[in-house]
């Protein structure tokens, strides 16, 4: 099994029990910080029995030492990216939670950034999957929905147990220097400062449906 | 008169004398499992046979998926002779494949389309090649095998040439060989050097050709020049085969060990005491038949062995059976097992048997070993060592259950939508499993599990048990249960909190404790309705989840029992019974399908 491949289905392969937060800040001037945390911890029985196989349904199941090892390598490859910096890693292999954060000087660097690591990182030889935007931002208006790479894999995946992946979710954070005016998904949570917006979903319903995390958030003018 | 005298005499010379599939396995082969295709044939139909799922590979491998619409059926096979798939594997090289009957040779190649007619140095034999495989025809026998060298001794003999050639490691800087490395790198690397220079890719591979080709042809010999076969050069494979059964197993334990690459440093370091190792595992041979009658698939199975290793297996099962461990084992387990053994005997007897040998050896290391073993057999005290653990044990499988584990959440300020970590419970399904053997001496765990309480929290004295926090991958319980003769390690709650004295009236029948109790060292059961019931489905592809959901409709139990030990066999039978009306043939087949899908 394709180690990406792996990063990327496994949070919906236990959708029953994960937790997803992407949380990303955008300053008046674009620049900004970007923080993705994936928390297996509840499915770690589960994420252990399968570590300890060889192979899952025909597919090599990567050790811990190769997980680590590719996590370090998206990190390098994340840093040499245009316009991004600060790239952390941070990875219990206990809980299973794993948490990449790093600076980016416009939302274009970062997808961009993100999208030329992962296909750099991955052995796959079709990378159309990575080239869809997820992100703009035009100084007043920030669009987001959920990257292609995940909503694709993760339609590939049927698990006979949906119950439990209502027990799953994923946060979805907007931070910015300046107060919202609106925001286009009716379900986004706006704090009291105006300064962020929340959006949370469940990992069943978003599989079900990946516009659920589509989000237009636009700021009152500087 | 006279003429048909002749006629009907040379007619049952033939017949007695005609080569038969089994007789050109090769000796090489140290595991074989035959078929008695007409006795099974009885059972099941070739058109049945041919439907089958994993009939699909036999073909695509066999046929290349060139001949669309043919199978076995269709490729001149005897099917009055027996089918035997055979395996084997030495330091150099393995080989495996199969040796059949042959009716039809124009039908085969029809079907075997792929192979290619080979100039044969042997009489009276045709040989025929395709990429992989090799056909070798011999009057009415076949014999399709593939010889490959191992890996191992490629890479060995290439990286000698390649060495030897002045040229640096193949995989010299960024290079690495593994899956994230595809050989076009270090093909690659090449580039520059003179294009009629081998690269090391090419080089393995012509090595491997070689090697393949000559270790082809030492089979080949073997077989027709030296006319030495499994058949001719193991009586008891030959006596097996006498056997009117389904099928015949046979596995040459004595050579696995021979063969074994672990040993050998012992073989040429220290050849004696390998040659000495060696005479204890002389005549280890397991043969086994497999037995189709009304509602039961039987395997009998028999493990014959020297006197020397005879004796240490004779004293180690001489043991009493301890009653008290069926209290564990519900009446509708999943599956369990019981084993047998004195420990005690078992060590005085390999004490006797393998320390006289070790002690011959002038080596040092070993020579210090034997010292030191000789010391511990006279300081350690071996009356409590045994007592602690005495022999008997055994273990339960109960399906899988929701358990108590703990986890990392994230929580969030309303206000900042900052967030953080935090502890708290959760749930997993996890398999529940039980351990437990007898003791004599409770004494000496409770004294190990009361200084590890001091030394961790995570060891906690209950009232019935000790419970040992977050031991299975730092999230569940396991408990250990310390009283009536038993030390129990599980993760059942329910066991630890409500039966630490056993299942009571809920446990096996009386009926069941007997037969454990008469049924040799070891005994094992499963239900095969109740083990589906409680198999773990998350893992599993769609396909193969319905598959799980209609075995829980099959009902079925599958009980190894086996015979006491003597001092040159013991016998384990492993029976499969079921209810319906399937013939055992075709339940056999349903259950080697469903096997196939599963694994696949």
């Amino acid at each position: 099994m394709k180690i990406t491949h792996l990063l990327l289905i496994l949070p919906f392969f236990f959708c029953g029990c994960i937790e997803i937060i992407d949380d990303i800040t955008v300053h008046n001037d674009g620049t900004g910080s970007f923080k993705y945390s994936i928390n297996l911890s509840s499915s770690k029985i589960k994420v252990n029995s399968i570590l300890a196989l060889d192979s899952l349904n025909g597919k090599k199941v990567p050790d811990m030492g190769a997980i680590v090892e590719k996590i370090q390598t998206f990190k390098n490859t994340l840093e040499t990216q245009p316009g991004i910096s600060n790239v952390k890693t941070e990875f219990n292999q206990v809980e299973f939670i794993l948490k990449v954060s790093c600076d980016f000087t416009n939302v274009v660097a970062l997808q961009n950034g993100i999208k030329e690591t992962l296909v750099a990182i991955s052995k796959e030889k079709n990378t159309e999957i990575y080239n869809s935007n997820w992100i703009t931002w035009d100084g007043k208006t920030l669009s987001r929905l959920i990257p292609n790479a995940i909503a694709v894999k993760a339609k590939t995946y049927e698990n006979s147990d949906m119950d439990l992946l209502k027990n799953g979710s994923y946060t979805s954070i907007s931070r910015f220097d300046r107060a919202i005016d609106k925001t286009t998904n009716v379900n986004a949570k706006i704090n009291p400062s105006k300064t962020a917006t929340m959006l949370r979903v469940n990992t069943y319903d978003l599989r079900q449906n990946n516009h659920l995390i589509e989000n237009t958030i636009s700021l009152t003018p500087n | 008169m006279k003429q048909t005298l002749i006629v009907l005499f040379s007619f049952v010379w033939l017949h007695l004398n005609a080569q038969k599939s089994e007789q050109i396995i090769p000796q090489e082969a140290v595991t074989v499992f035959s078929i008695n295709n007409i006795s099974l044939l009885q059972k099941v139909t070739i058109d049945e046979l041919i439907e089958y799922d994993f009939m699909d590979e036999i073909h695509q491998e066999l046929f290349d998926g060139s001949t669309d619409q043919k199978s076995l059926k269709d490729a001149g096979i005897d099917f009055d002779q027996r089918l035997n798939i055979f395996y084997g594997k030495n330091l150099k090289y393995e080989l495996s494949g199969f040796t059949f009957g042959l009716k039809n040779k124009t039908d085969l190649f029809k079907v075997f389309d792929d192979f290619d007619a080979m100039e044969s140095p042997y009489k009276n034999v045709d040989v025929y090649g395709s990429f992989f495989n090799n056909l070798i025809i011999q009057n009415q026998a076949a014999i399709l095998v593939r010889v490959e060298p191992l890996e191992s001794h490629v890479l060995e003999v290439t990286d000698s040439i390649w060495y030897s050639r002045g040229n640096l490691s193949p995989y010299y800087a960024d290079f690495e060989n593994g899956e994230d490395n595809p050989d076009d790198n270090v093909m690659n690397q090449e580039i520059d050097m003179d294009i009629l220079t081998k690269n090391y890719n090419e080089m393995r591979d012509s090595v491997q050709f070689i090697l393949q080709n000559a270790y082809f042809k030492e089979v080949m010999e073997g077989l027709f020049v030296q006319r030495k076969s499994l058949y001719s050069q193991a009586p008891q494979f030959q006596e097996q085969l006498t056997h009117t059964t389904e099928g015949i197993f046979y596995m040459d334990n004595a050579r696995n060990f021979e063969k074994t690459n672990n040993l050998w440093y012992l073989k040429t370091v220290l050849p004696s005491l390998y040659t000495d190792i060696q005479e204890i595992y002389e005549g280890n041979i397991i043969v086994g038949d497999l037995i189709l009658k009304d509602h039961n698939i039987e395997f009998q199975i028999t493990a014959k062995y020297g006197e020397k290793l005879g004796s240490i297996y004779q004293e180690m099962n001489d043991s009493k059976f301890d009653k008290n461990i069926t209290k564990y084992i519900k009446e509708d387990q999943a599956a369990y097992f019981t084993y047998n053994i004195n420990l005690r005997k078992a060590y005085d007897k390999a004490f006797e048997v393998i320390v006289p040998i070790l002690s011959k050896e002038k080596n040092q290391d070993i020579s210090m070993n034997v010292l030191f073993l000789k010391l511990a057999n006279e300081f350690v005290n071996k009356d409590a060592l045994f007592n602690t653990y005495k022999g008997s044990m055994f273990g339960t499988f109960n399906g899988i259950q929701k358990v108590k584990t703990k986890k990392i959440e994230f929580f969030y300020d309303e206000v900042t939508f900052e967030y953080g970590e935090r502890t708290s419970e959760a749930e997993e399904d996890m398999p529940i499993f039980t351990l437990g053997f007898t003791t004599d001496r409770p004494d000496i765990p409770e004294l190990v599990l009361s200084h590890l309480s001091q030394v961790t929290s995570k060891f906690e004295k209950k009232e019935n048990y000790w419970i040992y926090n977050n031991a299975i991958f730092e999230s569940a319980p396991v408990y250990l249960i310390n009283k009536n003769g038993l030390l129990i390690v599980t993760n059942d709650k329910d066991l630890a909190d409500n039966h630490s004295n056993g299942y009571g009236a809920e446990s096996i029948s009386k009926k069941a404790v007997k037969a454990i109790k008469n049924s040799g060292f070891m005994t094992a059961a499963a239900d095969i309705k109740i083990a589906a019931s409680k198999f773990p489905t998350d893992f599993l592809q769609p396909e193969q989840q319905r598959l799980i959901e209609s075995l829980k409709g099959k009902s079925g139990n599958m009980k190894l029992t086996s015979s006491d030990t003597s001092s040159n066999q013991t016998n384990v039978s492993l029976v499969y019974s079921y209810e319906g009306q399937e013939n055992s043939g075709k339940h056999l087949l349903d259950l080697l399908n469903t096997m196939y899908l599963l694994t696949k």
